[in-house]
């Protein structure tokens, strides 16, 4: 019984390394609010209603990218962190992988209704842009916790 | 549902490791199991029965609450 929608093990290490860096320019990013200059380029959109550039479909347009980047980097390196197959990936992990996902989902809808009922305005805007990530996050941190409690658990038995 | 997977592996003379070689499973596994944290499935209980070559009803056995 093995999961067909796993990721082969090797890209756990590659997500990391696509991640961490991810994380950190997007904390800057959050923090800094800036723009790389150089990442002004063409890019082709599906849609584009900028303010100034008026609605665009399916076409061409000039924007920054730096926030396109650094989410995408984001996203790639979560996803192949949280879905890629343990080293053993046999069916108590398996159980503890869903389990955490399950854990994953209740935690952030329930962080998101609480965000609801009680955050308002623009703030709010921002709590939208934290949550397209935190079922990942929340995923992978409580997952990798579990692995490392077993680990722990088993070190000290014969 | 309990087990002796534990006690079984002390006759055999077997770590964790070894049994859990043996089943191809992590050494987590067996280890979560030894606990009662975890309950396998009918593959694998069939698998660890035929590494202590016993039926399964003598490694693994119901509770009052099951």
């Amino acid at each position: 019984m093995s999961q067909a929608l796993l990721l082969p093990h090797r890209y756990k290490k590659i997500g990391w390394i696509i991640l961490i860096p991810a994380t950190i320019l997007g904390i800057i990013l959050i923090m800094g609010d800036f723009e790389s200059e150089w990442l002004t380029t063409r890019v082709f959109a599906f849609f584009s209603d900028e303010i100034l550039a008026g609605k665009k479909s399916f076409s061409l347009i000039t924007t920054n990218v730096t926030n396109t980047l650094v989410g995408t980097l984001f996203l790639v390196g979560a996803l192949l962190t949280a879905f890629a197959r343990e080293k053993h990936e046999d069916e108590y992990i398996e159980k503890q992988r869903l389990s955490s996902l399950l854990w994953a989902v209740w935690v952030n809808y329930l962080l998101l209704l609480l965000s609801f009922i009680f955050i308002y305005g623009m703030a709010f805007l921002q709590v939208m842009i934290y949550n397209m990530f935190t079922v990942l996050i929340i995923f992978i941190a409580r997952f990798n916790y579990i692995l490392y409690q077993n680990r722990k658990g088993v070190a000290d038995e014969k | 549902m309990k087990n002796n997977i534990r006690v079984e592996r002390a006759i055999k003379n077997l770590t964790q490791e070894e049994l859990a070689n043996m089943v191809s499973v992590s050494r987590q596994t067996i280890n979560a199991m030894e606990a009662n944290k975890y309950v396998p499935s009918t593959v694998l209980a069939l698998k660890i029965a035929r590494v202590f070559n016993k039926p399964v009803e003598e490694i693994f056995l119901l509770e009052p609450g099951d």
